[in-house]
């Protein structure tokens, strides 16, 4: 139970290892003198709304969920921090080796695989980008695996599946989160094998921990500088920090988020 | 700091996925934190796929310095952080020696003053030689200090142990076997399923241990799991020697409740010395008696090969039990104690007379009346033998005349 002092991180359970990164974070902030507990949730739109209405103080949010969060805030929330890997964090687009191009142009009429529908990294800034070089939606035969819907692209299922139906010919191009594809490379997934990054889109930020304007900021200024304390070089943390896919964490702005506020907006105007 | 002139690294037409991720990492955990990394690289998909990659490992794409048809050169900025926390490794030293004949020998894996007196039992599995990482699991061993465990031949035995591997299914001439007359057939299952009986208890005994050994002690650790190895295989060829004659023999209750003391008894080293020491250098004297008096070829395979391990086996008790001893001489009186306490769960006054009767009909070769009067004075000798070599073997273990004689006398009347 949430006592006066303790901080409520609200996190989504996108996988059974979020138990353990964050039993282990709690342990860390304790340690240091900042008592945090968390909350999970199954989907972003249950851990926004959390935050909103003041079940949890902060929220481990994706950048589709803190856009949201935002939007129905209708003002500026907190950011208290942000991983390595969240800032310059881009989209790349796959071929298979043979079918490689220059200009997006070309993949017009083409198939494009695209990953769950709210995944910002996965479906949502990619038609961005390609539509802000005159490619609209429209003039792509689109294939989206919308699984995991909730999660916004967290479990990585859909961009395997992306990166599959590329391999596999169902799709000329294939649309996935640059970290998620030097991972898929990283582990030698048999489907990536034979295909190369043909494209690669400007760089936005992805996770952040959000808070409402009301949070403390003395006690948001305290958490934060125990987050930014955690070291990767600290052994009882490497673990919960490998497995959260963090090796630094920075302080997060609001600098990188431009690109999906515009892209929810155009995706909310053309919904009516 | 930040480097002034950057490293340079020419990839070639190295891909992701096809080698060029070993050779930046290798690459780049020879760098300094912050130190720059100027990588070419012929294919454009390589370019895009650098900024992710460094990303996911530390590291961070700062520029893209030339992009042309020979593909572009990009800066990379080492992170900051190891990848592995632990010590730096070393560089190259001196290597073990290899033996004449290209042998590397177990004993020479490292010098032997080398070994820790006590190792942190929280510390997991770190082959000799190796670096531990940092924030690994904490393990619990039980058996952590040296001198506990410790045999200064133990690596020559595990050595001679790999060395001296045979097969029960093909080394034992079985069809020898086949077609004994009846009361000898009957006499040998007795006494194979007596002795398969008791290698169980061999077995199970050093299994027990095998995971409570710090993995520090490599030499324990395979001495222990040869020693397990063999018992299996003593396990298997007495058994089928018993199956392969076509009769049964009995599993005794008397058998049982020895064994079942045995391994009540949870300390290494009075472990060593009721098993190693006293029950299977008492096998030794019985396998000999077996392999003598065998009335086929296939029972006297089978005592032999097992006699071979069984004296390794004892080797190493004596050699444990002796170092115990020569290290702390209060032991002495626990390991006494130890004998003791068996002694004290032990009903049995004498040798089973079903063991008894099938070693004197398998040593007279029949039932004739002249040649059991014979087999009962060969297994009457043999009661003096093993009782003359338990007292010799107690003495090279350290003990005097007195405590051996009385270790013996409390030796179970099982033999193992």
């Amino acid at each position: 139970m949430s006592t006066a002092s303790e901080v409520t991180v609200g996190a989504v359970a996108y996988h059974p290892r979020v138990v353990t990164i964050w039993e282990s974070f709690r342990d860390y902030f304790r340690g240091l003198g900042v008592p945090t507990d968390y909350v999970l949730y199954s989907n972003y739109e249950r851990l926004v709304r959390a935050v909103l209405e003041g079940s949890v103080e902060i929220g481990w949010n994706t950048n589709t969920a803190f856009v949201s969060l935002e939007r129905e805030l209708g003002a500026e929330a907190q950011i208290l921090g942000m991983r390595d890997i969240d800032a310059e964090f881009a989209t790349v687009i796959v071929t298979r080796r043979d079918q490689t191009f220059e200009e997006v142009g070309e993949l017009a009429r083409k198939r494009l695989a695209l990953g769950s529908r709210d995944s910002g990294h996965a479906a949502i800034l990619p038609l961005y980008y390609l539509e802000e070089q005159d490619l609209p939606a429209g003039s792509l035969e689109l294939i989206r695996f919308d699984t995991d819907i909730g999660k916004h692209g967290d479990t990585g299922d859909s961009e395997l599946k992306v990166v599959q139906a590329v391999a596999e010919g169902e799709a000329e191009a294939g649309a996935l989160g640059d970290a998620t594809w030097a991972r898929f490379r990283t582990e030698g997934l048999p489907a990536a094998a034979e295909l190369e990054v043909s494209w690669r889109s400007p760089t936005y930020y992805h996770c952040n921990f959000t808070a409402l304007p009301s949070f403390d900021p003395e006690l948001a200024a305290r958490w934060q500088e125990a987050l930014l304390r955690m070291s990767f070089d600290d052994p009882s943390m490497r673990n919960a920090m490998t497995l959260e896919g963090v090796r630094r964490w920075l302080p997060g702005d609001r600098s990188g988020y431009a690109s999906l506020e515009l892209a929810m907006q155009r995706e909310a105007a053309a919904a009516g | 700091m930040r480097s002034a002139s950057p490293h340079r690294l020419d990839a070639e037409k190295l891909e992701f996925g096809g080698g060029l991720e070993v050779l930046l990492q290798a690459t780049l955990t020879g760098l300094q934190t912050n130190q720059l990394l100027d990588v070419a690289v012929a294919s454009r998909a390589a370019a895009l796929e650098m900024p992710g990659w460094a990303r996911l490992h530390g590291h961070e794409v700062v520029d893209e310095l030339d992009r042309g048809a020979a593909g572009c050169v990009i800066r990379i900025r080492r992170g900051e952080g190891q990848r592995v926390l632990g010590e730096r490794l070393a560089d190259r030293h001196e290597p073990p020696p290899i033996r004449p004949g290209g042998v590397f020998h177990s004993a020479d894996m490292r010098d032997e003053a080398g070994i820790p007196d006590d190792v942190d039992p929280e510390v997991g599995f770190v082959p000799i030689g190796a670096v531990a990482e940092q924030g690994a699991p904490r393990f619990d061993w039980r058996l952590h200090r040296r001198d506990e465990v410790w045999a200064p031949e133990v690596a020559s035995l595990a050595e001679q142990a790999s060395g001296e591997q045979w097969d029960a299914s093909h080394d034992v001439p079985w069809e020898a076997a086949r077609d004994l007359p009846e009361p000898l057939e009957r006499a040998v299952a007795q006494v194979m399923t007596f002795i398969a009986q008791n290698e169980y208890a061999a077995l199970y005994v050093p299994a027990g241990f095998l995971p409570q050994m710090h993995p520090s002690f490599a030499e324990l650790v395979m001495w222990l799991s040869s020693h397990v190895n063999d018992e299996a295989r003593h396990i298997e060829v007495f058994t089928k020697r018993a199956l392969i004659g076509g009769f049964e023999g009995y599993a005794m209750a008397s058998t049982e409740i020895s064994l079942h003391s045995l391994l009540a008894e949870h300390d290494f080293t009075a472990s060593a010395l009721l098993l190693n020491v006293l029950g299977e250098g008492t096998f030794l004297d019985l396998l000999r008696f077996v392999e003598r008096y065998a009335p086929d070829a296939a029972t006297a395979t089978a005592a032999r090969l097992a006699h071979r391990d069984e004296r390794r086996h004892v080797h190493f008790g004596i050699s444990h039990v002796r170092h115990v001893l020569a290290d702390d001489p209060e032991q002495r009186a626990m390991l006494v104690h130890s004998a003791e306490r068996r002694a004290a769960k032990l009903t049995e006054m004498s040798l089973s007379p079903l063991l008894t009767e099938g070693l004197t009909v398998m040593a007279a070769g029949s039932l004739s009346p002249r040649a059991l009067g014979e087999g009962a004075e060969a297994v009457r000798h043999l009661m003096r033998t093993m009782e003359r070599n338990r007292i010799r073997r107690l003495r090279s273990a350290g003990f005097d005349a007195v405590e051996a004689q009385l270790i013996s006398d409390l030796h179970t009347p099982n033999l193992m």
